[in-house]
């Protein structure tokens, strides 16, 4: 179970960072989400072999972990005011430069 | 409890003001005097837990919701992070004053004056926290408002600059989860104090040096430190001048903490590796930023570069290992801030007063001839960024100096050698600007401004900047007691999970 959830959180930033590197600049965004995604999945992988009880309940059994839980809920929250904000400014680059292509998204030079 | 509440007024009472200056959003003049009388009695705070923890020798820790140390959110206030919030909040009151007198578009935004506060909630928050996720969600903030903070800006590279900015950060902020995630995993905490004791007692664990190395990478990004460095020109120099004053002096000063605490607090038997490691990006930090600084065209990209070098110098001095050398970094830390800021904010001064808002030296070039008290102000900074007396710079690369030739060891004396050279790339980049803006006749003939920004704010920061040069000895013996304290993490581990 272990091998597939590393596997998966593998696969996941393979594709994140290749999506990153895409020119168009919407890809690369999707790609920052992927990243995210597989970042999550990687905390929630630190917790969830603990244990299958949940802390509240009142069965016996080992207990899962709630706190990578909470960094999970936490990380995903702020992940998304972050890509709003990316997204704000991807809206406003490209209606200004009008254009998709981050090749010509360079127009800051010295 | 009173006392113990103390801690965190530094970084709730700035969330208080974001919140109710959201509100008065439609009347800037009341916005302004409000951000204003918060940040100042979020100083006053801050002044009273850095005297608190100086005064009696014993930290102040505060833990949140009651929760008891290693389970909740612990703020600790010792004597590094209460003298780094110190700086902090004195800088950024600063910025807010300059801001306040700015005659930037980006002031009069509606969110500028609340996003502003939430900038110094984030990086206070982050200098006293002593939770690393709490420290993630910190530097979140940071990213979110100076990303904002830029996009708004009257240059019109705003949005791109943020936008490479919001990218590089999401990398690091990625890398500091995975950091997280591995360090939980080997040692089952997220309190500083509490990881401290466990990395201790039990350094075999095979997370332990991922944690390191992605940790190391997070801090990398945030002080622009040199592989990582990229993001950092553009940035710094299209924000508008108080937020740029602001970023290129306190906020990546959040980076050099983070390696302080982790080469004296975290992980202090694996700290001759994170050492070696500081050292070589240190000197190439200051070689890059020297040359680069060299061959701009705009100062206030300039003065970028030169925050680079000067980062540089502040790795470097972590890296040396000793704890006179750890003071020195803290003086460095402390003394470049108010430096660079006021440079900043002068060179926006110039900018405004300019015919187009640029800080490009075609158009600036001989703009000071019509703003005599900027030209003394800068003269005065430049000769601090420089390292003359009778200026604070002078004290702090002296102190620098000296602390690595009293350190010894190899290394030390080819790094030392290699930023003694480079240093004087700093007179040479800082006096050319001063020389093309204030000495060099007006080449175009548009016609300079009447008025520009206010300069109350960079007087008073040049101001500080010569009364540290000349009465130095009390900064000198508070970092030197920081610096005492960081080594000795004991009792910093006894206080936060004792209470």
């Amino acid at each position: 179970m272990e091998i597939l959830t590393s596997l998966a959180i593998g696969v996941l930033f393979a594709i994140g960072i290749y999506q990153l590197m895409r020119r168009n600049v919407i890809r690369s965004a999707l790609g920052l989400v992927i990243l995210s995604n597989a970042v999550n999945l990687f905390l929630l992988s630190i917790g969830a072999y603990n244990g299958i009880v949940a802390s509240y309940s009142e069965a016996t059994g080992q207990r899962s972990d709630a706190l990578p839980q909470a960094l999970i809920l936490t990380a995903i929250v702020i992940s998304m005011g972050t890509f709003s904000v990316a997204l704000a400014l991807l809206r406003v680059l490209t209606a200004r430069y009008s254009t998709n292509d981050s090749e010509h998204l360079n127009e800051l030079r010295h | 409890m009173l006392i113990s509440h103390l801690v965190i007024l530094p970084f709730v009472i700035p969330l208080a003001g974001t919140a109710i200056g959201v509100l008065l959003h439609k009347h800037w003049r009341a916005q302004a005097a409000w951000s204003l009388g918060v940040l100042l009695t979020s100083m006053a705070a801050t002044i009273a837990v850095f005297w608190s923890v100086h005064t009696t020798g014993q930290p102040l820790i505060f833990q949140m919701g009651g929760w008891t140390a290693p389970f909740g959110i612990s703020i600790a206030a010792d004597a590094l992070s209460s003298l780094m919030a110190l700086m902090v909040q004195v800088v950024m009151v600063f910025g807010l004053i300059y801001a306040i007198g700015a005659k930037d578009a980006a002031v009069r935004y509606p969110m500028f004056m609340p996003l502003f506060l939430a900038l110094v909630t984030g990086l206070t928050g982050g200098m006293l926290t002593g939770d690393i996720f709490n420290l993630f969600v910190m530097v979140e903030l940071m990213v979110i408002t100076a990303a904002a903070l830029t996009a708004i800006s009257d240059d019109r590279y705003g949005p791109e600059a943020a936008l490479k900015y919001v990218y590089i950060s999401v990398l690091a902020s990625i890398f500091l989860l995975i950091a997280i995630g591995c360090l939980y995993i080997g040692y089952g905490t997220l309190n500083m104090a509490d990881l401290a004791q466990r990395v201790q007692a039990n350094p075999d664990q095979p997370t332990l040096w991922l944690g390191i190395v992605f940790l190391f990478a997070t801090f990398m990004v945030k002080s622009a430190a040199f592989p990582f460095h990229f993001w950092q020109p553009d940035f710094h120099t299209v924000a508008p001048t108080p937020v740029s004053a602001m970023l290129s002096s306190v906020v990546v000063k959040l980076g050099v903490y983070g390696f302080m605490r982790m080469t004296t607090l975290l992980f202090v038997g694996q700290a001759d590796t994170i050492h070696t490691l500081l050292l070589i990006i240190g000197v190439a930090g200051v070689a890059y930023g020297g040359f680069g600084a060299l061959g701009t065209h705009n100062a206030k990209r300039m003065l970028a570069y030169s925050t680079l070098a000067q980062l540089g110098f502040i790795l470097v001095a972590i890296g040396w290992g000793t704890p006179l050398a750890l003071a020195a970094a803290i003086l460095f830390t402390i003394n470049h801030s108010l430096i660079k800021s006021a440079l900043l904010m002068l060179a926006g001064y110039v900018a405004s007063r300019a015919p187009i808002k640029s800080a490009s030296f075609e158009v600036v070039q001989g703009v000071g001839r019509h703003a005599p008290w900027a030209g003394v102000l800068f003269f005065v900074g430049g000769m601090a960024l420089a390292g003359l007396p009778p200026t604070n710079g002078f004290i702090s690369k002296l102190a620098l100096f000296r602390s690595g030739a009293a350190a010894g060891g190899e290394s030390t004396w080819i790094s030392l050698a290699i930023i003694g050279v480079l240093s004087l790339l700093s007179l040479i980049y800082v006096m050319r600007a001063f020389m093309r803006i204030w000495w060099q006749p007006r080449t175009s003939e548009n016609k300079v401004k009447a008025t520009g920004d206010s300069l109350l704010a960079p007087t008073c920061l040049i101001g500080l900047c010569l009364i540290l040069g000349i009465f130095a000895e009390p900064l000198l013996q508070v970092t030197t007691t920081a610096a005492q304290w960081a080594y000795a993490p004991a009792l910093y581990i006894q206080a936060v999970l004792v209470k």
